[in-house]
């Protein structure tokens, strides 16, 4: 089992400014995934309870001279402490910075290497795994090691691989969040009033968010956003209806579909704006399995979906609702 | 629907202020309150064992509309926590949140909905109550033909009774015409006394007016509930708050909360503090004396 990589520039800037303080937010504690082609950051696919999330880029996006093999068809995954990661990161970078870098980055001599490594660890007897990173200098270079758990069996990385697979299924219809702060911002004030939320999706393009207790019943609707996927003209009779009731109806027709989720679930999967997607798609799976939300990255400078980096989560709908 | 129509339909064009308002007479997280209405505008009421009252005062110019259409003065119960919370949902920063408040909804709830966006709706329903009849009424009466009263700068009265906590339970407020001055006393685990010379500090307090000697005792909890939630504008506008001792050693407290437009800078404007004078809630405290306490500190 061998694993071996340059994080590029861009890489690193990526994982450090953006995506590891958004995962940081999901759980401390993810499972890493390496195949041949690309890197993937898992949280709860194994174990069902919480928000599932999603981080996969193409290597290209992160690395260069990416070197991979394992028995297992070259795939690799284990569990890091996202915390660590991003304090061995960062302190490459500053001492990248410190070291005055930059001067020969076409070279590739000082740049960072990420490896697997196997090492006794001082005060034991058995050596334990770690991902090494190796940041070269001029004169000096500095190894930090990350500790990681074993490797996940044969058996454990099938499994990862296929509740991968499980998590990819689309929604049939999924309406775009233009403002995903002022959807945060709101959801920030509501968190104080209650527990559970109910979402709202519907096929014109209507994102509905509720919390109902018994004492209030509070909620917010965003309409005429963008819709991928199927989609209905608004009923005219339904324009002028209260949103409570337009929502109503359209469940009725069959036109939109409402879960029940944790207020915490959703206000953490909120915290992926940190790793600053350039739009939020959300959808209900079918059935009203869980919650789907996409994140989408547009290639810089351009309105084109980056298709290297995607990033979504699954939130575990605690009541399918009326779907 | 009620075919009579609702009692009240009002809208606002400042959530913040109304919050921050609200939040003023918030001392502790459960609290229920009364609401009021009436033509004048709406009356929130919260109480706490016969001892300390609050009234926060949203007279109708506040609104941008009031239309009241009840007869006599509809009262309901609702939890303060979650309408202040409700509400603070609609005050997104940055931009103007005007929302319409009716009452009573189908249910007898009070109804609230963002109307600023055609696309973006907020909406609430908040559940009421039959209200508790206010078992005590808090009839402020003057003690005298002269009014006992000091107006103080509301950060130094906050800041004093902050740092009347050590010494603990109870606080002595002295009124002394001459020199005129305000003394509060806090005796318990040590003593500290804060004296507001008349003369000395009046930027600090601004106004006096006292032809005796008066001395009450106050729970030291009930002060605090006057200022602890003392909005951050209250402070960043450099108000006065109000106090006069009443009949029997009553205290009444009063802050002044704007809840003006937020000046969005125009350019062509050229007074850059221009306000609307007339764009404030009042919130009034009563505070009853601790009895029988000034004999024993007589005695002791």
């Amino acid at each position: 089992m061998k694993f071996k990589a340059f994080l590029t520039d861009n890489g690193t800037s990526l994982l450090e400014k953006r995506f590891l303080p958004a995962l940081d937010k999901m759980g401390k504690v993810c499972h890493l995934y390496f195949t041949r082609d690309h890197t993937i950051f898992l949280h709860n696919l194994l174990n069902g309870d919480g928000v599932q999330s999603i981080a996969q880029f193409r290597k290209e996006a992160l690395f260069d001279n990416y070197r991979i093999s394992s028995q297992n068809d070259d795939r690799i995954a284990f569990t890091i402490d996202l915390s660590l990661l991003q304090r061995a990161i960062r302190s490459s970078v500053s001492i990248y910075a410190e070291m005055g870098g930059g001067d020969d980055v076409g070279t590739g001599s000082n740049r960072l290497q990420i490896k697997l490594v196997k090492k006794l660890p001082p005060n034991s007897h058995q050596p334990l795994p770690f991902l090494t990173f190796e940041s070269k200098g001029y004169k000096s270079a500095v190894i930090q090691d990350v500790p990681i758990s074993k490797p996940l069996s044969r058996a454990d990385v099938l499994e990862l691989q296929s509740a991968l697979d499980m998590a990819q299924d689309l929604p049939r219809t999924l309406v775009q969040v233009p403002d995903l702060n002022q959807l945060q911002n709101y959801v920030d004030r509501m968190k104080h009033v209650g527990d559970l939320l109910n979402i709202s999706i519907s096929k014109y393009g209507d994102l509905h968010v509720q919390i109902s207790t018994t004492l209030i019943t509070l909620g917010a609707e965003f309409r005429k956003l963008l819709v991928v996927g199927e989609q209905e003209e608004v009923p005219a009779e339904d324009r002028d209806l209260s949103a409570q009731s337009r929502t109503q109806r359209a469940v009725q027709r069959g036109d939109a579909q409402t879960v029940q989720v944790s207020m915490k679930h959703f206000a953490k999967s909120l915290q992926c704006h940190l790793a600053k997607p350039d739009c939020a798609f959300y959808g209900i799976a079918q059935e009203g399995a869980c919650l789907t939300v996409i994140f989408q990255f547009f290639i810089p400078g351009s309105r084109q979906n980056d298709k290297s980096i995607s990033l979504h989560c699954r939130l575990p709908v605690l009541d399918p609702g009326s779907s | 629907m009620s075919s009579s129509g609702p009692d009240l339909v009002c809208q606002l064009d400042n959530v913040q202020g109304m919050v921050d308002a609200l939040t003023a007479v918030r001392w502790k997280r459960h609290q229920d309150a009364v609401m009021e209405l009436s033509e004048h505008g709406v009356v929130l009421i919260v109480e706490e064992t016969r001892c300390l009252q609050a009234k926060v005062y949203l007279q109708r110019e506040l609104f941008v509309q009031y239309e009241y259409s009840a007869q006599g003065r509809p009262r309901f119960g609702v939890s303060l926590s979650l309408f202040v919370n409700c509400l603070n949902t609609f005050s997104v920063p940055g931009r103007s949140n005007m929302i319409e408040i009716r009452y009573p909804g189908p249910d007898m709830q009070l109804l609230l909905k963002s109307v600023d966006s055609m696309d973006a709706c907020i909406y609430a329903e908040i559940r009421t109550r039959i209200p508790d009849t206010i078992s005590w009424d808090y009839n402020f009466e003057p003690a005298g033909s002269t009014p006992l009263s000091f107006t103080v700068k509301s950060a130094a009265l906050k800041e004093a009774i902050d740092d009347l906590e050590w010494p603990g339970s109870s606080i002595q407020i002295t009124l002394e015409p001459v020199p005129p001055s305000v003394t509060f006393r806090g005796e318990g685990h040590g003593d500290l006394q804060i004296d507001f010379m008349y003369y000395a500090n009046t930027d600090l307090l601004i106004a006096f007016h006292c032809d005796h000697r008066v001395s009450y005792r106050y729970k030291y909890k009930f002060l605090r509930a006057t200022t602890s939630n003392i909005p951050s504008s209250v402070i960043r506008d450099n108000r006065g708050s109000k106090l006069t001792i009443g009949r029997g050693g009553m205290l009444k407290v009063q802050h002044l909360v704007s809840v003006a437009r937020p000046s969005i800078p125009h350019p062509h404007v050229d007074s850059a503090g221009y306000q609307q004078p007339s764009r404030i809630a009042y919130i009034e405290f009563f505070v009853k004396p601790e009895e029988y306490e000034e004999d024993i500190q007589n005695g002791s």
